[in-house]
C-alpha cells in the first residue's frame, strides 16, 4: 500500500461507502428478519422432527400437528429465512459490483415487509390447516401471485444496476446474481401457472411442484450463494480467481443440469418415464459443478489458510463451499436408479434437502453477512466468541443431522426392499436416526439464536465503533479487510 | 463472456427444458384418454365414489403427504408390488382373486394435485380403503368408524387386519382438529366409540373430518371388480427373500 492514497483510491473508497450507505436499510432488515425466521425455521423443524419418533411430544396443541409443522418449518426455513437472506446478498453485491448506488432503497424496504407480512399470513395458514398441500408450496394458493409481486419489486433494482453498468469486464459473480434473478421468477410463475391456476393431470402438478422445490435451490439459493463466495475468496485474501475459464464452465454447468432436476423425487409413478430419468441424471452430474466451483474456489485461497481461519467470512463461506462438493458427491452416489429405489421415499432426501438449505446456502449466507454487516452499519461486530459459537455448533448440527438422516434414510430403505421385514421392525430401525435428527436440530437453535441476538444488536447500531474488523483470533497486525479507519479517516491515513 | 451470449445461453439451457419437461408433458398429459380394453371398444375407467376432491384437500391441508405415499410403483423401480396388501388384497379363502397392480394415471382423477408422498414413515395408501373395509367387513367397528377411532388417536385402536392391538408403535398424529366436542344429545348416532374430555359429551367427527374419511376409504386402487388386460399386469414373482 502507497504512503499517501491517490485521489482514484479516495474516490472508490467514497464511493464504496456510499453505496453500502444507501443500502443500509433494506439490507439490515432482509438480514435480521430472515435470521428471526431461521430461528422460528429451526424451532419448528425441531417440533416436527421430534414428532416422528414422539409422536405424544406437544400433541395437545392441534396447530403443530405433525405434517402441518413440517410443511411450516420447510415454507421459513426457505421462504422467511433463504429467500430473504438471498435478497439482502442480492441487493448489496449487484450494487457494489456493478459500483452502482441503490436510488429505490425506500420501495425495496416497503416490500421486505409486504414479503414478511404474505410469510406470516402463510405460514399461519398452514398451521391452521389453509395450506395447499403441496411441497414447498404449502401456502395457500391465493398467496403465490403476490409473492411473485413483491420479488420483483424487489430485484427490478438489481436488474437495473446491471444494464447500466459501466462498460467493461462482468465478474463471475455478476452473472450468477443474474441468472438467479432470471431464474427464479420464471420456475415461480411457472410453478404458480401449472400447479395452482391452470387444469391438468394431478400428476404433472405433482411433478411441476418437484421441480420447483428443486429450483428453488438450484437455481436460486445456491446462485447467490455462489456469486458471494466468488466476491468474498478473492476480495478477503487479497488473490484473483483461481481460474476464470473453470468458473464460467461451472456456472455453465450449473445451467445445463439445474433446469432439469427434480423429477427424479416421482420415480415409478406414472407420468412421462423420461421425466424421473433426466432429473435423475441431472442430479448425478451437478458433481461436475460441484467440483469445479469448489476447487476454484479451495485453490484462490490455498496458501492463505490462517487468513481463512481468522476471518469469519472466509470461513464460514469456505465451509459452505467445501459442503457443496459434499453435496455434489452424496447427490451422485444416492441418485442412481438403484440408490432411489430404496431411498426414494424415506429421510434421505430430507437430509439432502437440508445439507443443500442449511449447510451449503445458509454457510454461505452467514459468510456474506458477517462480511456485509459491519460495511452497511459501520460498527464492528461485538463478539468473535459468538461467531465462533456460531459456526461450531452449526456445523457439527448440520453435519449430524444430514448423516443421522441419510443412514437413517438408507436403513429405511433397505428395510423397505427386504419384504422378509415386516413394515413395523423397518420403522423402529430407524427410529434413533430420528433422535438423532431431533437432538441436532436443538444445537442449530442454540447456535442461530446467538447469531439472531448478535445481528439484532448489530442492526440496532450497539456493536464497536472501531473499524477494526472481528477476527477469530486475537492480535493479529494485519487485518485482512484492510487497513484500520479505512472508512472513518478517509483521506487522512493509508488506503 | 457478451451479455447477448448470456442471454442466448439462458435462452438454450433453461428454455429446452421449460419447453420439454414442464410445457409439453403438461399439455400432454391434459388430454390423456382412458385406455380401450378390447376391440368392443370398451375403455378402462374405474371411478371413484366418495367426495373425492375435497377430501384430497383435506389429506394435504394436514400433511398426511410428509409420511404417507400413494403411489404403487413398478417392479423397475421399487417392490411396493409385494409388500403386504399395498397394492391390493392377495388371494385367500375370503378372496380369491389377487387384486393387486401398479398405479395408473387414472387413479388419481378428481384430485387437485396427485399426494405421491414425501416419505414412507407409514405405510403406503394407495389401498388404505380397500384394507379396511376388507379386514373390518363384518366387525363390531365399522370401516368408517375404525378410521375415525384411528385418526382420533392411533395408538389406543386395534389394527384392522388381525386384532393386534397397536401399543405405541405408530407414529401417526392425533388429529383433534377434525373432531369436534358436542353435548352428548346433539351428537346422536354421530357419536364416536370414544371417551369426551368432558362428562355428558361425545366426539363427533366435524366436517373436515367427514371429507377426510370419505376422501381415504375411496383409495382403492387395485383391480376388484375392474380386471386389467393381460398385458398389462406386472410381473407377479416376488424377489426371492419373500
Amino acid at each position: 500500500m502507497s504512503e499517501t492514497p491517490s485521489t482514484t483510491d479516495i474516490h472508490d473508497i467514497e464511493l464504496r461507502s456510499s453505496i453500502d450507505r444507501s443500502l443500509r436499510h433494506p439490507v439490515m432488515f432482509f438480514f435480521a428478519s430472515g435470521s428471526v425466521w431461521l430461528v422460528l425455521g429451526i424451532l419448528l423443524g425441531f417440533i416436527a422432527s421430534a414428532k416422528k419418533h414422539a409422536p405424544e411430544f406437544l400433541d395437545c396443541i392441534s396447530w403443530i400437528d405433525a405434517g402441518k409443522v413440517d410443511a411450516a418449518h420447510l415454507s421459513a426455513l426457505v421462504y422467511g429465512w433463504g429467500c430473504q437472506a438471498a435478497l439482502g446478498m442480492i441487493s448489496w453485491l449487484m450494487a457494489r459490483l456493478t459500483r452502482k448506488e441503490c436510488t429505490a432503497s425506500g420501495i425495496i424496504l416497503v416490500a421486505g415487509h409486504l414479503w414478511n407480512l404474505i410469510i406470516m399470513v402463510g405460514i399461519v395458514a398452514i398451521l391452521a390447516g389453509q395450506g395447499s398441500g403441496v411441497t414447498l408450496m404449502a401456502f395457500p394458493s391465493y398467496i403465490w401471485v403476490s409473492l411473485l409481486v413483491v420479488y420483483l419489486m424487489i430485484t427490478l433494482w438489481s436488474l437495473v444496476q446491471f444494464q447500466v453498468r459501466d462498460a467493461g469486464h462482468v465478474y463471475v459473480s455478476q452473472w450468477y446474481l443474474l441468472a438467479g434473478l432470471l431464474w427464479f421468477p420464471w420456475i415461480l410463475g411457472s410453478a404458480i401457472f401449472f400447479v395452482f391456476a391452470s387444469e391438468g393431470h394431478p400428476l404433472m402438478a405433482a411433478a411441476v411442484a418437484a421441480w420447483f422445490k428443486s429450483g428453488v435451490f438450484l437455481l436460486f439459493l445456491l446462485p447467490t450463494a455462489l456469486a458471494s463466495a466468488y466476491y468474498l475468496a478473492p476480495k478477503v485474501t487479497g488473490r484473483p480467481v483461481y481460474s476464470y475459464n473453470v468458473a464460467l464452465f461451472g456456472f455453465w454447468a450449473l445451467a445445463l443440469l439445474g433446469p432439469w432436476a427434480g423429477f427424479q423425487r416421482l420415480m415409478g409413478a406414472p407420468i412421462p418415464q423420461f421425466l424421473p430419468y433426466a432429473g435423475a441424471a441431472a442430479m448425478v452430474l451437478i458433481l461436475i459443478p460441484a467440483l469445479a466451483v469448489g476447487l476454484n474456489i479451495l485453490k484462490t485461497i490455498q496458501d492463505q489458510k490462517e487468513l481463512a481461519a481468522q476471518s469469519p467470512s472466509l470461513r464460514f463461506t469456505t465451509s459452505g463451499i467445501v459442503l457443496f462438493i459434499i453435496f455434489g458427491v452424496l447427490s451422485f452416489g444416492l441418485n442412481t436408479v438403484p440408490a432411489i429405489k430404496m431411498t426414494q421415499f424415506s429421510y434421505t432426501g430430507y437430509g439432502l434437502d437440508i445439507l443443500s438449505i442449511y449447510g451449503v446456502f445458509s454457510l454461505c449466507a452467514f459468510g456474506a453477512i458477517y462480511f456485509i454487516v459491519p460495511r452497511v452499519t459501520r460498527r464492528e461486530w461485538l463478539s468473535s466468541r459468538f461467531i465462533t459459537w456460531h459456526f461450531f455448533l452449526s456445523l457439527y448440527a448440520v453435519a449430524s443431522i444430514v448423516c443421522c438422516a441419510i443412514i437413517g434414510g438408507i436403513i429405511q430403505g433397505q428395510g423397505m426392499e427386504d419384504l422378509s421385514q415386516p413394515f413395523g421392525t423397518m420403522a423402529e430401525r430407524s427410529n434413533s436416526y430420528g433422535w438423532g435428527v431431533t437432538i441436532a436440530w436443538a444445537f442449530l437453535l442454540v447456535a442461530n439464536l446467538v447469531f439472531c441476538l448478535h445481528l439484532l444488536l448489530m442492526w440496532a447500531r450497539l456493536g464497536r465503533r472501531s473499524s477494526h474488523p472481528t477476527l477469530l483470533q486475537n492480535h493479529h497486525p494485519e487485518s485482512p479487510h484492510g487497513p484500520e479507519g479505512e472508512i472513518d479517516n478517509i483521506g487522512s491515513v493509508n488506503a | 463472456m457478451t451479455f447477448k451470449a448470456f442471454i442466448l445461453g439462458m435462452l438454450a439451457t433453461f428454455g429446452l427444458p421449460w419447453l420439454f419437461a414442464i410445457v409439453l408433458p403438461f399439455a400432454e398429459m391434459r388430454g390423456l384418454e382412458s385406455p380401450q380394453l378390447d376391440e368392443e371398444g370398451g375403455y378402462y375407467d374405474p371411478g371413484r365414489a366418495e367426495r373425492i376432491s375435497e377430501g384430497s384437500k383435506v389429506y394435504g391441508q394436514e400433511g398426511c403427504a410428509v409420511c404417507h405415499s400413494q403411489v404403487v410403483r413398478p417392479t423397475y423401480a421399487g417392490w411396493d408390488v409385494h409388500r403386504g396388501e399395498w397394492a391390493g388384497l392377495r388371494a385367500s379363502p375370503d378372496q380369491p382373486d389377487d387384486t393387486r397392480r401398479e398405479t395408473l394415471p387414472s387413479d388419481y382423477f378428481d384430485e387437485a394435485v396427485a399426494h405421491i408422498g414425501e416419505a414412507r414413515n407409514g405405510p403406503d395408501l394407495s389401498n388404505f380403503g380397500r384394507r379396511v373395509e376388507f379386514y373390518q367387513k363384518g366387525k363390531e367397528i365399522s370401516a368408517e368408524q375404525w378410521v375415525y377411532l384411528h385418526l382420533y388417536n392411533p395408538r389406543g385402536i386395534k389394527n384392522y387386519k388381525d386384532d393386534q392391538f397397536i401399543p405405541a408403535k405408530s407414529t401417526c398424529p392425533s388429529k383433534r382438529s377434525l373432531f369436534d366436542q358436542v353435548p352428548l344429545y346433539q351428537a346422536g348416532d354421530d357419536a364416536l366409540a370414544l371417551e369426551a374430555d368432558e362428562e355428558g359429551f361425545a366426539v363427533i367427527p366435524n366436517d373436515r373430518g367427514r371429507r377426510l374419511v370419505g376422501y381415504l376409504l375411496s383409495l382403492k386402487k387395485d383391480t376388484l371388480g375392474q380386471p386389467l388386460p393381460k398385458d398389462w399386469t406386472f410381473t407377479r414373482e416376488a424377489p426371492k427373500a419373500e
